[in-house]
């Protein structure tokens, strides 16, 4: 069966560290913009709990491209750049791309990132050049929580299938109807005294 | 990026100031330019890792703003400007500046002040050795790190540090019906880093992880139960703890009549522990204890007793009690009604906390140098070290295991045995010495790896008050910070990537910080720059060894840890400490306190009032904020942006993080009419600065936050230490010595344009 690869997210050990973000920017050199990156939840500035003092809650929720089996962008795509490979990952052939920016408008998780320096698009590859050769993408290696797993979602024994059978793991936006790939397991419920 | 053939990799060491993690790092390098760093393989994969600090690290090594030649001052300090000179025409000013002044102050006025070297060895050995052998001052950064901890540690428990007694807890409350108890300390992003995982661990196998902490921090947003106490309470809310667990009789008989001085009879007349020569039995230091078996006063290592630990007895016409009753008295005084009022924690929390530690399979304390970063400090650590020992979660008991890391010190602490060493003084006691000539005169520094005057406290003061009395001033560092502008001399010092060291982190590893590239520019390694001025005072033989040599040196054999651990092993990777199998045995290993025994009752401290870890009122923060002119209390956070100052001109952080902020409750925000992203000024009668202003629920009610390191010119005025005072504890002076409280300051915050008028 051919794979069909893609992340999980553990909120849970996700600590927000943004190591993810730098790690990414490391290994790729964008020129503009984050390809992964941390927001907390249900605030619009980062690290900022939710509630009254001292009853508050504060959750991460790392964002990217969702590596969708059904990705508008590559459908919006009229050079052809953007294209879905057989595995999962949804890539970009910067040399192809026009920096039309009709992905960046059917993308509904705002994964793409125009970058004003070269004119084009870019976005996160899944780390294909790494995947290829049996490693890791960057951000999962270097996640100080181990909070990124990577893996085959139609492996039933792969870490991130067992991960999704988890019955609380979800998918953001489902209802865009992109069938996101890349999905999250909610943080542990809290054993108050 | 795919891996080219012509790229080449070294496996080094993060020695940040993480100080007890230090990461392995690949480097991957093409040329003679370091193209990529990766987390390095570890023997258990668990133990990979790295930070976005530590990812950022080639944006410091090739920063555009590197100091990249030795410079003398030519405006006046402070101005920011300098020439630049040769090595040679450097080594000479400073050796020349040094012996004039010594010549008429003696060497004692040469202050050598390496900051904390991170996980960093021999660029710390290597200024020792040199204060050493000319008999100068070593000027000891704990103060400013924290010597809050390790004085209260060492009082209780004759340790330096706490870590290795309390985290040994881990494993067993790693499990349903464990817990984990955060106090003070923010692992998920300042040190200890590395324990956050294994925090997170324990919470996955069933543990309740509970965070003690006046912020909300990100450790605390992934607690089970928070609570949010006022800066300074610790103590009290400690010994509330206490007394529910007292009350409800849940505290640890065996593990304190074993472990700690609990049992032993303190006079009632004296406040000492009652000794033989006192009591007519044993011999004459014998710690005395009461035997429910035999209803008599007897010797504390007598065999086949039921040493009581509670009551009063009279022995040999002396009224005396075992300390654990005191300790127990003292816990009575601290009701749940009068904890919540001191503290800010609700009476039923503190009810419920102290049941959960009380019942919990196991509860392992986790601190590290935030509660104990204030005047009292070390009173809070004791408290709470002595909530561990009395409920057992506190274990020397050693099993089997990995040898700590023991390596030979000696020849750059004491280098010439017949001879005598450096003088030591804590960096707080440094203003009074330059000021006043208390307790000696110093009137020269060599900073190195110290941002003195972003890092330390009360700014102005050393502005206007200590950098003009010193006649000499050197700093050896990366950039123009902001102490470096007040220098005579600026030394280029080179960065972890461009120079060798040996880190004897993280336990049970050690490492090698293996140079990976040559130094840019005319940098130097600190080793071969106190080597160069070691050779020019006349000690030559003690300085020709290099980087190499100094780690040679330190890895001395003989140590029993170190067995077979060589720099050429460790170029391939991490290696583990010398492991003692003992089957399913454990040693009881003997306190290092004078009793040998857990010191919850500390009798040398009865003078000043301290022989029990009794709550005393923070120095300065406002606990009733209606009363002062001050009414805010003043915290500085650590951020997982920077180490210290280290980090804060670096674009990829930046980026994340752009700007100095205050963290305000918005209560306290709305009192004041402030909003989100207002200029704000935060000030007392030493200062101020001025920054944006983050209204947040993160923060208790009265107190503010600034996450420090920041430069002095990323504020709009001023600086976080601009606001923090210099005063000594004496108590922490006579055990180690004083700590800086930078998170025990009064302020008030008010709209910027209002303080313009």
């Amino acid at each position: 069966m051919k794979k069909r690869l893609g992340l999980v997210f553990d909120q849970e050990r996700c600590i927000g560290c943004d190591t993810c973000t730098v790690a990414c920017n490391k290994e790729h050199d964008p020129a503009e913009g984050n390809w992964i990156w941390v927001e907390t939840q249900k605030v619009k500035i980062k690290d900022t709990p939710q509630g009254v003092f001292p009853n508050l809650t504060m959750n991460f929720l790392p964002r990217t491209c969702m590596h969708c089996d059904n990705p508008p962008c590559v459908g919006a795509c009229s050079p052809e750049a953007l294209i879905k490979r057989e595995d999962g990952p949804v890539v970009l052939n910067g040399d192809l791309c026009d920096g039309c920016k009709a992905c960046m408008d059917e993308c509904p998780y705002d994964a793409i990132v125009f970058s004003e320096e070269t004119g084009l698009v870019e976005k996160c590859d899944l780390c294909v050049h790494r995947v290829d050769e049996g490693l890791d993408p960057f951000c999962v290696i270097c996640c100080e929580g181990q909070a990124i797993h990577c893996g085959d979602f139609n492996d039933p024994e792969s870490n991130v299938s067992k991960m999704l059978s988890d019955k609380a793991a979800f998918h953001l936006k489902l209802e865009a109807g992109t069938q996101p790939v890349i999905c999250y397991c909610p943080p542990q419920e809290k054993m108050r005294f | 990026m795919t891996v080219n053939d012509d790229v080449r990799t070294v496996r080094t060491a993060c020695p940040a100031h993480c100080g007890i993690d230090a990461c392995g790092i690949l480097a991957h390098v093409k040329g003679d330019r370091i193209v990529k760093l990766e987390p390095a393989e570890f023997p258990n994969p668990n133990d990979r890792r790295i930070c976005l600090r530590g990812l950022s690290s080639l944006d410091v090594t090739y920063h555009p703003d590197r100091l990249k030649y030795p410079m003398k001052r030519v405006g006046k300090r402070g101005e920011g400007k300098f020439e630049r000179i040769s090595w040679d025409e450097a080594f000479d000013t400073i050796v020349d500046n040094f012996q004039k002044i010594a010549a008429k102050h003696g060497w004692r006025s040469i202050g050598w002040a390496p900051g904390g070297p991170g996980a960093g060895t021999t660029k710390f050995g290597g200024y020792l050795r040199l204060a050493s052998l000319t008999q100068s001052t070593r000027i000891s950064a704990w103060g400013y790190g924290d010597s809050g901890m390790p004085c209260g540690s060492r009082v209780l428990f004759g340790t330096h540090t706490p870590f290795a007694l309390l985290t040994t807890q881990l494993p067993a409350s790693s499990t349903k019906g464990g817990l984990v108890v955060a106090w003070g300390t923010n692992p998920a992003e300042s040190q200890p880093l590395n324990l956050m995982r294994p925090v997170m661990d324990a919470k996955a196998k069933g543990a309740r992880l509970v965070v003690v902490d006046p912020r909300f921090t990100v450790t605390a947003s992934k607690a089970d139960e928070y609570l949010g106490l006022k800066p300074g309470t610790d103590a009290a809310l400690a010994l509330g703890l206490m007394d529910v667990i007292f009350k409800k009789n849940l505290h640890d008989v065996d593990c304190i009549t074993r472990y700690t001085v609990g049992p032993f009879l303190v006079r009632k007349d004296t406040g000492k522990f009652l000794r033989g020569i006192d009591a007519g039995i044993g011999e004459v230091n014998d710690y005395i204890v009461w035997d429910d078996h035999g209803n008599s006063a007897v010797p504390s290592k007598s065999s086949e007793i039921k040493a009581a630990i509670t009551g009063t007895y009279t022995v040999n016409g002396i009224e005396c009690n075992p300390s654990f009753q005191l300790l127990s008295d003292l816990a009575g005084e601290y009701s749940l009604e009068k904890t919540a009022e001191i503290t800010g924690v609700g009476a039923d929390i503190i009810q419920k906390f102290g049941e959960a530690i009380g019942t919990a399979t196991a509860t392992t304390f986790l601190t590290h140098m935030g509660m104990s970063r204030t005047y009292h400090g070390d009173i809070s650590m004791r408290a709470m070290g002595t909530l561990a020992a009395v409920t057992g979660n506190v274990n020397s008991a050693f099993g089997s295991g990995h040898r700590p890391a023991t390596l030979n010190w000696k020849p750059f602490l004491h280098t010439v045995p017949e001879k005598p060493s450096y003088s030591r003084l804590g960096i707080l006691n440094l203003y009074e010495s330059v000021i006043s000539g208390n307790p000696f005169q110093v009137k020269a520094v060599f900073f190195a790896f110290l941002n003195f005057l972003n890092q330390c406290v009360n700014s102005n003061k050393i502005i206007n008050e200590l950098f003009p009395k010193l006649d000499f001033i050197v700093v050896a560092d990366l950039f123009m910070t902001d102490t470096a502008r007040y220098a005579d001399i600026v030394l280029p010092a080179a960065s972890f990537l461009e120079f060798s060291d040996f880190l004897p982190f993280p336990y049970p590893y050690v490492q090698l910080q293996q140079k990976v590239i040559e130094p840019l520019y005319e940098c130097k390694s600190d080793v071969d720059i106190a080597s160069e001025l070691g050779k020019r005072f006349g000690f030559e033989e003690y300085f020709s060894q290099g980087e190499e040599g100094f780690i040679d040196i330190l890895l001395d054999p003989e140590k029993s840890s170190m067995q077979g651990i060589t720099q050429e092993k460790l170029k391939e990777g991490a290696m583990l400490l010398d492991f003692i199998d003992l089957g399913g045995d454990t040693i009881d290993v003997t306190y290092s306190t004078p009793s040998g025994k857990m010191e919850i009752y500390a009798e040398n401290l009865y003078e000043v009032g301290q022989a029990l870890p009794g709550y005393l009122e923070p120095y300065e923060t406002p606990l009733t904020p209606a009363k002062g002119k001050y009414p805010l209390a003043y915290v500085q956070g650590h951020h997982r942006f920077r180490h210290h100052s280290s980090f804060a001109n670096v674009d990829s952080l930046l980026k994340l993080n752009p700007e100095p902020q205050v963290d305000i409750n918005p209560i306290d925000a709305k009192a004041r009419d402030i909003i989100a992203d207002d200029w704000v000024t935060v000030f007392n009668d030493r200062g101020r600065a001025t920054l944006k202003a983050r209204v947040t629920e993160g923060v208790v009610p009265g107190t503010v936050n600034i996450y420090q390191g920041w430069w002095f010119e990323q504020f709009k005025e001023g600086g976080f230490n601009a606001l923090t005072h210099d005063v000594v504890n004496p108590v922490q002076a006579a055990v180690f010595e004083p700590n800086m409280h930078m998170n025990d300051n009064a302020v008030e915050v008010v709209k910027y344009k209002e303080v313009q008028k």
